[in-house]
């Protein structure tokens, strides 16, 4: 008798649901029965599952959020930018040093040529020319880090937007095969429920109708545990299978981004080390032309000595940049790495964090009103036995009315104990 | 025991006592209507896409208009102007439609007998359910008359929870739990981050989250809810009503009693 409680005080003696004060009217708060039906825990589970979620995401730097990706990618671009500036600053001074050097080797050949000794051979081109060489190789040096720079930042910019593309792709083919993981549990969830709902409802009718003995009692009982624990069983192992088809899917998109980004991005780096080769050769090139004695003046053997001096000078320079330029390119491609690293992983990852967040409450959601719907069948069956005329949900307040809550609570509890 | 018992039947017998003054017959007047059932009505799809629109010609304004404003108080000009014309190019679209929709409640009501008319929702059993007709009616072209007549009594009272949620006792108690909540989950955050690996641990920790919050919410918005639904309940009572919902699932009739549980709550 201590458990009835008002309500369910009239519940246990018998209510008139014609009495002045409900006049076939009743209520039922929908959610205090909730926290009572055998799918509770599950909801339950749920809402602990959200909340490790959210608390992954209010854990400082797991993952990093919008502004530290920013911060981190403005580091990157700086480092980037660094190395861009040395190996320019590298390429120039060398650029400077051969063009002096194959200055000083074609002069000292013009000067063998011409029987001179070196230093009056240097003189032999005229103090203003040499200003006018100089002049116009300090300008071509510019041009030319001034073309470097552009084509860097266009190969930057590209490479960007590869990462940002593949990144994007990976993020729609996970939250697909979410979607897809969700759609066939709760399919399942709801193929276990209809398929043990006469099963169920037998063993509920007989456990609330007849006059049990004890032992029939516990049988029945023991039956409705078993399919609950059956119907828990076949989702779980949904869950986990589902769980691991997606962690190897992940692994298996992340590894097809990273292999098809990275090639995208080693192309876009090595037409860029062509185009800026192929300049470098033209503005060299130019300024040999320029600098370089009247060839039409010189013997034949002079002027293959000096052709040989300038495929010479031409090759070793160009030995010597190459480390240089590998040096750049190998940097730029651990950072361009480093970059699409942490697009790759932590916008990912912060996006799958939402999405899973998205999931959860939607699976939350299914369950709810599965619960609610389980809830709301009960109540109508009690509405019918007891000849009540409507039955309302969740009311502000009632001084008159039948609460039905208590009931069905004991109800619930009964049948799923 | 022996001194519960009586105290619980002297408690149903005051209860009794204290019921709404009304016939013993049953409640058969309650209907509802699927306002889902309203709203996939050509006319009111029609509406949404107007008002759609509407909403995305006012929110490039409004990027404009922003970004010419130069004070605090011309942005808020800007933007009280530009929620002003919303809400009466809103009026100008729904009133009609939605003066229509409640007429054809009331019609039809009135015909069928009943005086409260309430949302779908809401109700798990019972109730006449008038959504058919409604719709047929919406759907004629023949002119809804109003009915000239306030609807019958209810014992179904409402109150609007909008008016109630905006109490300063409710907003200092809101307020207090999103504080709470905030300092909470970066305190619960660390700790999960600390628990590495461990996944029984985290699941512990994300428990003692929700336990946390599930206390605090009851202790701080519980009391004040619970306050106001015992002065509801009393002055529903004194007013001989059987039940309360809120204003927003009421379509047709029912007793009003938000002004009288405004002022009892600020007694």
């Amino acid at each position: 008798m201590t458990f009835c409680a008002l309500g369910t005080l009239w519940a246990c003696q018998g209510v008139d649901v014609n009495s002045p004060n409900i006049r076939g009217i009743a209520y039922v708060k929908i959610d205090d029965v909730v926290k009572h039906a055998p799918l509770y825990p599950q909801l339950s589970r749920l809402d602990a599952a959200i909340a490790m979620v959210d608390l992954t995401e209010a854990a400082p730097n797991v993952p990093r959020n919008a502004a530290q990706i920013a911060s981190e990618d403005k580091k990157l671009l700086a480092e980037l930018s660094a190395a861009k500036a040395r190996a320019q600053h590298i390429i120039y001074q060398k650029q400077r040093e051969y063009a002096t050097r194959e200055q000083a080797a074609v002069a000292a050949a013009l000067g063998a040529a011409h029987g001179r000794p070196t230093g009056n051979a240097a003189a032999a081109f005229g103090q203003v020319s040499q200003q006018q060489a100089q002049a116009a190789e300090v300008q071509a040096g510019r041009d030319f880090m001034a073309y470097q720079r552009s084509v860097v930042q266009q190969s930057n910019g590209a490479a960007r937007s590869v990462v940002s593309r593949f990144q994007e792709e990976a993020v729609q083919k996970l939250q697909a095969k979410q979607l897809q993981e969700q759609q066939r549990e709760t399919d399942l969830q709801l193929q276990l429920s209809r398929q043990d709902a006469a099963e169920r409802l037998s063993l509920q009718t007989r456990l609330s109708m007849l006059a049990l003995d004890d032992a029939t009692r516990r049988k029945l009982e023991a039956q409705l545990n078993a399919i609950a624990s059956r119907e828990n069983a076949a989702m779980s192992a949904q869950r986990e299978a589902d769980r691991r088809e997606y962690a190897a899917y992940r692994r298996q998109v992340m590894v097809q981004t990273n292999v098809a980004m990275h090639g995208q991005l080693s192309q876009i780096q090595s037409q860029t080390q062509t185009e800026l080769t192929s300049r470098r050769n033209q503005v060299g090139a130019q300024l040999r032309a320029m600098a370089g004695p009247p060839i039409g003046r010189v013997s034949p053997a002079t002027q293959a000595q000096l052709r040989r001096i300038a495929a010479q000078f031409q090759a070793q320079y160009q030995q010597d940049v190459q480390s240089v330029i590998t040096e750049y390119a190998e940097t730029s491609d651990t950072l361009a790495a480093q970059y699409a690293m942490l697009h790759s992983t932590d916008v990912a990852a912060a996006s799958a964090v939402q999405q899973e967040v998205l999931i959860l409450e939607q699976r939350r959601q299914t369950l709810y009103n599965q619960i609610v719907a389980q809830v709301q069948s009960e109540a109508q069956r009690l509405a019918r036995e007891k000849g009540l005329r409507v039955v309302f949900s969740d009311v502000t307040a009632a001084p008159g009315g039948y609460d039905m809550t208590n009931e069905l609570i004991h109800d619930i509890e009964g049948k799923s104990e | 025991m022996k001194r519960l018992f009586p105290t619980l039947l002297a408690l149903i017998a005051l209860a009794t006592t204290l019921a709404p003054a009304a016939s013993s017959s049953t409640l058969n007047d309650v209907g509802y209507v699927d306002q889902s059932a309203i709203a996939a009505l050509p006319a009111m799809v029609n509406i949404s896409r107007q008002l759609a629109a509407v909403q995305a010609q006012l929110s490039k304004q409004y990027a404009v208009d922003m970004r010419s404003s130069r004070s605090p108080s011309q942005r808020q000009r800007v933007n009280a102007q530009l929620q002003q014309q919303f809400v009466t190019e809103q009026r100008n679209l729904e009133g009609p439609t939605f003066m229509r929709v409640q007429l054809a409640i009331a019609s039809v009501a009135s015909s069928r007998g009943l005086s409260v008319v309430v949302d779908k929702r809401i109700v798990i059993y019972g109730g006449e359910d008038i959504t058919q007709q409604v719709v047929r009616l919406l759907q004629s072209s023949q002119q809804i008359i109003p009915l000239g007549t306030e609807p019958p009594p209810s014992e179904i009272g409402y109150v609007d929870q909008a008016v109630l949620a905006n109490s300063p006792q409710v907003k200092a108690a809101s307020q207090q739990l999103a504080t709470y909540a905030e300092k909470e989950r970066r305190y619960y955050g660390l700790q999960f981050q600390q628990a590495g690996s461990n996944a029984q641990r985290q699941q512990q920790i994300a428990q003692a989250y929700n336990k946390a919050m599930s206390d605090e919410q009851d202790q701080l918005l519980k009391p004040v809810v619970d306050h106001a639904q015992a002065v509801t309940a009393q002055v529903a009572q004194r007013k001989g009503l059987l039940l309360v919902i809120d204003h927003a699932d009421i379509l047709y009739g029912g007793t009003d009693i938000t002004t009288d549980v405004q002022n009892a709550l600020n007694k």
